[in-house]
């Protein structure tokens, strides 16, 4: 037996959360779909493949207050930034929860940094399996799948009219507390992801062929914009600048990213990364080689964000399968 | 047509590669959709069977000679696209006798996006008067005889609104600017060594991803751009979260054309309006 939600219950437990806790949900935003705060049901995209932009701004904001310097009796007072909001985030997609989860090897590992692990405590994630996926989509090549419950607290797979509910976490077994389950013989279950992707040991693929021309070439048609970044639910990477205001001192943190011109210019004004090539040659070591050699995983989940929106087509799955063909030249 | 046309721009690559003319031709092939185009850096003549032109074929490649400076390059262009050359030659950042210009009678292009397969024609090809390129070496299509330009609808109703509701619009749009800076990076006009939205000396504008700051940056950057965009709407069509720039950008066209009679990229050698002094000029403005 199998514990389910009907669509009218699941509305109602999303009721009950949204009067406690904030709650985060696929909305439309014009022809967009975006984790937005909804405040009520009809707010909810409930039928979407994934948003445009993935729920990792919920953890790393894309700007955020590290902590705040005042003038307090003559003294000076830093503040650190608190994150008091208690969060439920519906909808979101297996790729995208892991994602977030193998984010808490840079974010979590010593030292440890004190907004994303605020972020992380406070807040729920309950996902959706995908029923379909779309034609961009990989994640089962990364060592993941439509319905793989890894980083979510709370799974929920579409069974007819139904959803199959699966407490995952001891904090998603809390959130359920509310919800008006009830048992049915169903077993749920979602057709497969079958983009193949060949992802295996790409990580001595891309350091064998670090140093081949393919780079440039690539580069050449990069626009070095921070989209693919910027929708990637793992590219993790900020800046940091002060920010005066009428004696009030911020320090702030934004989303930043490795293709930004400047991203690398030290004092004195070199840049070690200012051609093209090494620029974007950086953005898939990172992910393809410097983050598993690091933390393990391959940092990317197939989710597919950059290969719809990237401007010029500069395409992941098409550049894994020509570095692993590099790599079995030698390089 | 588009079977011709690639035809013609394969063969005239394949001459200019092998008779050492340029070292690379910029041009479109298809991305890895299997549908839409996207550019194409072909530097060997064994290679220009990838290059294709289809009714995809929307980027304007103009911009990327901007990273080939000194260096002799082929590069296709559109009616809009060759705008941008004409404007990037009267700003002397591109060399004429360094770039041949592959030009395409356009037919229009439709809206663009990874396995979209769409037959909407993008709304900027409804408004264009420039289906035949302004500057080319070489020519791909019949010219045809261009319409007098016609007014924007859209610009006009946004005029008709109060202050307050085009206010309140735009800062619904600022809200989900993600400042990536896709626009500035896609802009064949932004090439300023220094963007002043990255100077920290003054910092013009905050670091924060922030309506009012995404507003600042928006907004600064359209100035930038009057009097000197092409209208080939790169700028709208790579923004990932769907900005209407082109409000902005058409507007302050109509300004440019309704006090100086200009249009950016029309001709190479054509004062451009707010970079030449006249000392008797009057714009009638604070007298």
């Amino acid at each position: 037996m199998t514990k389910v939600l009907g669509r009218k219950e699941l509305e109602s437990w999303l009721g009950k959360v949204m009067q406690e806790r904030a709650l985060v949900a696929p909305r439309r935003v014009d022809d967009l779909t975006l984790f937005r705060p909804v405040k009520s049901m009809d707010e909810i995209a409930f039928d979407y493949q994934n948003t445009n932009i993935s729920p990792k701004e919920f953890f790393f904001p894309k700007t955020d207050t590290l902590f705040t310097a005042e003038h307090k009796d003559g003294d000076i007072e830093l503040v650190p930034g608190v994150v008091e909001q208690e969060t439920v985030i519906f909808g979101v997609r297996p790729c995208d929860a892991r994602g977030i989860a193998m984010l808490d090897s840079p974010y979590l590992d010593d030292p440890a940094d004190a907004i994303w692990a605020q972020h992380r405590a406070r807040t729920t994630i309950i996902g959706l399996a995908c029923t379909q996926p779309g034609p961009q989509c990989f994640c089962s090549s990364m060592g993941s799948g439509p319905d793989d419950p890894a980083g979510v607290d709370v799974m929920l797979t579409q069974v007819g009219d139904d959803y199959a509910v699966e407490a995952v976490t001891e904090k998603g077994e809390l959130i359920l507390q509310s919800a008006e389950l009830r048992e049915a013989d169903v077993s749920p279950s979602v057709p497969p992801c079958d983009a193949n992707v060949p992802a295996e040991g790409i990580a001595d693929a891309v350091r064998k062929a670090f140093d081949n021309e393919y780079w440039s070439r690539l580069a050449d048609r990069c626009i070095h914009c921070n989209v693919c970044a910027y929708v990637c639910p793992t590219c993790y990477c900020f800046d940091i600048r002060d920010r005066t205001d009428q004696g009030k001192i911020e320090r702030l943190r934004t989303w930043e990213s490795c293709q930004s011109k400047g991203f690398t210019r030290i004092a004195g004004g070199h840049d070690p990364r200012a051609q093209k090539g090494p620029r974007l040659r950086q953005r898939f070591c990172h992910k393809l080689l410097y983050f598993p050699q690091q933390f393990g995983p391959v940092a990317c989940v197939g989710c597919g964000r950059c290969v719809v929106s990237c401007p010029v087509n500069i395409d992941i799955r098409e550049i894994i399968s020509d570095i692993q063909k590099l790599g079995a030249e030698g390089g | 047509m588009a079977a011709d046309f690639t035809r013609q721009i394969r063969e005239k690559a394949k001459e200019l590669l092998e008779g050492g003319t340029v070292e690379c031709v910029i041009g479109y092939e298809t991305g890895t959709d299997g549908v839409s185009a996207r550019p194409a850096f072909v530097y060997d003549a064994a290679d220009v069977d990838r290059l294709v032109f289809d009714n995809t074929c929307t980027h304007n490649l103009v911009k990327y000679l901007l990273n080939r400076k000194g260096k002799s390059t082929a590069v296709v262009v559109k009616g809009c696209d060759s705008r941008a050359l004409n404007l990037l030659l009267s700003e002397k950042q591109i060399q004429r006798d360094q770039v041949y210009a592959i030009g395409v009678v356009c037919p229009g292009v439709v809206e663009w996006g990874w396995n979209r397969r769409s037959d909407r024609t993008q709304d900027r090809c409804g408004w264009c008067r420039q289906h035949t390129p302004v500057v080319s070496d070489f020519l791909v299509g019949e010219p045809v005889t261009e319409e007098p330009p016609a007014g924007y609808s859209d610009i006009a109703e946004m005029s008709a609104k109060t202050s307050e509701e085009r206010a309140a619009f735009w800062k619904e749009q600022a809200e989900r600017c993600i400042r990536c800076y896709a626009c500035r990076q896609a802009c064949p006009g932004c090439y300023c060594i220094d963007c002043f939205v990255e100077l920290l000396e003054p910092e013009w504008v905050g670091i924060r991803i922030a309506p009012e700051e995404n507003w600042m940056w928006n907004t600064v950057r359209a100035f930038h751009l009057g009097g000197r965009c092409i209208a080939c709407n790169e700028c709208e069509r790579v923004c990932p979260v769907n900005l209407p720039l082109s409000l902005l950008n058409r507007r302050l066209e109509q300004e440019v054309v309704d006090l100086f009679d200009y249009r950016a990229g029309m001709s190479e050698d054509a004062p451009a309006p707010l970079i030449t002094f006249k000392k008797d000029e009057s714009l009638g403005i604070g007298e």
